[in-house]
Protein backbone atom coordinates (compact mmCIF):
# COMPACT_ATOMS: atom_id res chain seq x y z
CA UNK A 1 0.00 0.00 0.00
CA UNK A 2 2.88 2.10 0.44
CA UNK A 3 4.33 1.82 -2.28
CA UNK A 4 1.33 3.02 -4.28
CA UNK A 5 1.13 5.95 -2.46
CA UNK A 6 4.79 7.21 -2.63
CA UNK A 7 4.43 8.22 -6.19
CA UNK A 8 1.50 10.51 -5.29
CA UNK A 9 3.37 11.82 -2.04
CA UNK A 10 6.68 12.93 -4.19
CA UNK A 11 4.05 14.60 -6.83
CA UNK A 12 2.13 15.87 -4.06
CA UNK A 13 5.37 17.27 -2.02
CA UNK A 14 7.06 18.71 -5.95
CA UNK A 15 3.97 20.50 -6.53
CA UNK A 16 3.88 22.00 -2.75
CA UNK A 17 7.19 23.54 -3.11
CA UNK A 18 6.89 24.73 -6.55
CA UNK A 19 3.59 26.05 -6.21
CA UNK A 20 4.75 27.64 -3.05
CA UNK A 21 7.75 29.16 -4.48
CA UNK A 22 5.48 30.73 -7.60
CA UNK A 23 2.86 32.03 -4.58
CA UNK A 24 5.29 33.54 -2.51
CA UNK A 25 6.58 35.45 -5.57
CA UNK A 26 3.25 36.19 -7.15
CA UNK A 27 2.56 37.71 -3.33
CA UNK A 28 5.32 39.77 -2.22
CA UNK A 29 4.48 41.63 -5.49
CA UNK A 30 7.69 40.31 -7.66
CA UNK A 31 5.68 40.07 -10.68
CA UNK A 32 3.37 43.13 -10.73
CA UNK A 33 3.90 45.98 -12.23
CA UNK A 34 7.31 48.47 -12.76
CA UNK A 35 6.43 50.58 -9.89
CA UNK A 36 5.39 47.48 -7.38
CA UNK A 37 8.83 46.18 -8.51
CA UNK A 38 10.87 49.15 -6.78
CA UNK A 39 9.03 48.92 -3.98
CA UNK A 40 9.78 45.72 -3.32
CA UNK A 41 13.32 46.74 -3.96
CA UNK A 42 13.43 48.87 -1.43
CA UNK A 43 12.03 46.85 1.31
CA UNK A 44 14.37 44.01 0.48
CA UNK A 45 16.79 47.01 0.83
CA UNK A 46 15.98 47.59 4.01
CA UNK A 47 15.73 44.25 5.27
CA UNK A 48 18.60 43.14 4.30
CA UNK A 49 21.05 44.66 7.35
CA UNK A 50 18.80 43.63 10.08
CA UNK A 51 18.54 39.87 8.57
CA UNK A 52 22.42 39.80 7.70
CA UNK A 53 23.12 41.29 11.39
CA UNK A 54 20.48 38.20 12.42
CA UNK A 55 22.05 35.65 11.04
CA UNK A 56 25.46 36.53 12.21
CA UNK A 57 24.28 36.81 15.87
CA UNK A 58 22.86 33.10 15.48
CA UNK A 59 26.16 31.69 14.04
CA UNK A 60 28.37 34.04 16.49
CA UNK A 61 30.29 34.83 13.18
CA UNK A 62 31.58 38.59 12.57
CA UNK A 63 31.57 40.06 8.83
CA UNK A 64 34.06 42.26 8.55
CA UNK A 65 32.16 45.99 8.26
CA UNK A 66 31.33 46.36 4.55
CA UNK A 67 32.86 50.07 3.61
CA UNK A 68 30.98 52.84 2.64
CA UNK A 69 31.34 53.44 -1.17
CA UNK A 70 29.98 57.15 -1.97
CA UNK A 71 29.30 55.76 -5.31
CA UNK A 72 26.09 55.99 -7.24
CA UNK A 73 26.09 53.99 -10.63
CA UNK A 74 22.73 55.92 -11.66
CA UNK A 75 23.80 58.94 -10.76
CA UNK A 76 27.67 58.72 -12.72
CA UNK A 77 25.63 57.63 -15.77
CA UNK A 78 22.89 60.50 -15.27
CA UNK A 79 24.51 63.24 -14.06
CA UNK A 80 25.22 66.87 -15.35
CA UNK A 81 28.37 66.85 -15.84
CA UNK A 82 30.79 64.60 -17.13
CA UNK A 83 28.32 61.88 -17.11
CA UNK A 84 27.89 58.76 -18.84
CA UNK A 85 25.79 59.36 -21.30
CA UNK A 86 28.10 62.42 -22.50
CA UNK A 87 31.00 60.28 -22.07
CA UNK A 88 29.71 57.49 -24.28
CA UNK A 89 28.52 59.28 -26.98
CA UNK A 90 31.77 61.37 -27.20
CA UNK A 91 34.05 58.56 -27.45
CA UNK A 92 31.35 57.30 -30.62
CA UNK A 93 31.92 60.67 -32.47
CA UNK A 94 35.41 60.72 -31.84
CA UNK A 95 36.14 56.75 -33.39
CA UNK A 96 36.50 57.43 -36.53
CA UNK A 97 39.42 59.88 -36.18
CA UNK A 98 40.74 57.36 -33.57
CA UNK A 99 40.69 54.73 -35.64
CA UNK A 100 42.34 56.38 -38.41
CA UNK A 101 44.59 57.50 -36.20
CA UNK A 102 46.13 54.06 -34.99
CA UNK A 103 45.60 52.82 -38.31
CA UNK A 104 48.15 55.48 -39.47
CA UNK A 105 50.13 54.66 -36.62
CA UNK A 106 50.60 50.86 -37.27
CA UNK A 107 50.81 51.46 -41.02
CA UNK A 108 53.98 53.71 -39.88
CA UNK A 109 55.58 51.21 -37.48
CA UNK A 110 55.36 48.56 -39.82
CA UNK A 111 56.85 49.90 -42.68
CA UNK A 112 60.05 50.95 -40.39
CA UNK A 113 60.06 47.97 -39.86
CA UNK A 114 60.45 47.19 -42.99
CA UNK A 115 63.40 49.43 -44.11
CA UNK B 1 5.68 63.92 -20.40
CA UNK B 2 7.85 66.11 -18.67
CA UNK B 3 12.03 64.75 -18.63
CA UNK B 4 12.10 63.99 -15.06
CA UNK B 5 9.32 62.20 -15.17
CA UNK B 6 10.63 59.87 -18.05
CA UNK B 7 13.75 59.39 -16.32
CA UNK B 8 11.76 57.76 -13.48
CA UNK B 9 10.08 55.69 -16.02
CA UNK B 10 13.11 54.49 -17.28
CA UNK B 11 14.80 54.00 -13.86
CA UNK B 12 11.56 51.82 -12.56
CA UNK B 13 12.12 50.07 -16.19
CA UNK B 14 15.41 48.49 -15.09
CA UNK B 15 14.77 47.93 -11.72
CA UNK B 16 11.82 45.90 -12.48
CA UNK B 17 13.80 44.32 -15.36
CA UNK B 18 17.02 43.31 -12.80
CA UNK B 19 13.44 41.61 -10.26
CA UNK B 20 11.67 39.81 -12.70
CA UNK B 21 14.57 38.27 -14.33
CA UNK B 22 16.03 36.89 -11.15
CA UNK B 23 12.53 35.98 -10.16
CA UNK B 24 12.22 34.13 -13.82
CA UNK B 25 15.77 32.54 -13.00
CA UNK B 26 14.42 31.52 -9.55
CA UNK B 27 11.70 30.24 -10.18
CA UNK B 28 13.33 28.78 -13.24
CA UNK B 29 15.64 26.93 -11.27
CA UNK B 30 12.79 25.31 -9.05
CA UNK B 31 10.70 24.01 -11.47
CA UNK B 32 13.80 22.83 -13.02
CA UNK B 33 15.17 20.79 -10.45
CA UNK B 34 12.02 19.80 -8.94
CA UNK B 35 9.72 19.62 -12.27
CA UNK B 36 12.11 18.72 -14.93
CA UNK B 37 15.24 16.42 -14.00
CA UNK B 38 17.41 19.26 -13.66
CA UNK B 39 17.49 20.17 -17.59
CA UNK B 40 18.37 23.68 -18.69
CA UNK B 41 14.91 24.78 -21.02
CA UNK B 42 12.91 25.58 -17.54
CA UNK B 43 15.60 28.14 -16.24
CA UNK B 44 15.66 30.07 -20.35
CA UNK B 45 12.24 29.75 -20.63
CA UNK B 46 11.31 31.52 -16.91
CA UNK B 47 14.23 33.60 -17.45
CA UNK B 48 12.39 34.58 -20.80
CA UNK B 49 9.34 35.04 -19.35
CA UNK B 50 10.40 37.45 -16.64
CA UNK B 51 12.29 39.84 -19.53
CA UNK B 52 8.93 39.33 -21.19
CA UNK B 53 6.74 40.53 -18.11
CA UNK B 54 9.43 43.38 -17.61
CA UNK B 55 9.19 44.40 -21.32
CA UNK B 56 6.04 44.54 -21.25
CA UNK B 57 5.26 46.71 -17.77
CA UNK B 58 7.71 48.85 -19.25
CA UNK B 59 5.77 49.60 -22.38
CA UNK B 60 2.80 50.08 -20.62
CA UNK B 61 4.01 52.50 -18.61
CA UNK B 62 5.70 54.68 -20.62
CA UNK B 63 2.41 54.58 -22.96
CA UNK B 64 0.22 55.37 -19.91
CA UNK B 65 1.10 59.35 -20.73
CA UNK B 66 -0.64 58.93 -23.86
CA UNK B 67 -3.30 56.56 -23.37
CA UNK B 68 -6.82 58.68 -23.53
CA UNK B 69 -9.54 58.41 -21.22
CA UNK B 70 -13.08 59.01 -21.47
CA UNK B 71 -15.79 59.13 -19.49
CA UNK B 72 -19.89 57.88 -20.30
CA UNK B 73 -21.79 60.10 -19.60
CA UNK B 74 -24.77 59.75 -17.41
CA UNK B 75 -27.97 59.23 -19.18
CA UNK B 76 -30.67 61.90 -18.07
Amino acid sequence: MAAKILPVVKFATKFTIAGGALYVAYDSGLLGDGKEGSVVLGRAKAAFPPAVEEWMKYFSFELPATPKIEFSPLDAWNSVFHSGVQKSIHALSVAPSTVSDYTKQGLQYVKDLTK
Amino acid sequence: MSEKELGQKWDHCLADSAIKFGTGLGLGIVFSVVFFKRRTWPIVFGTGLGLGMAYSNCQNDLRSHYVLHSKVAKEQ
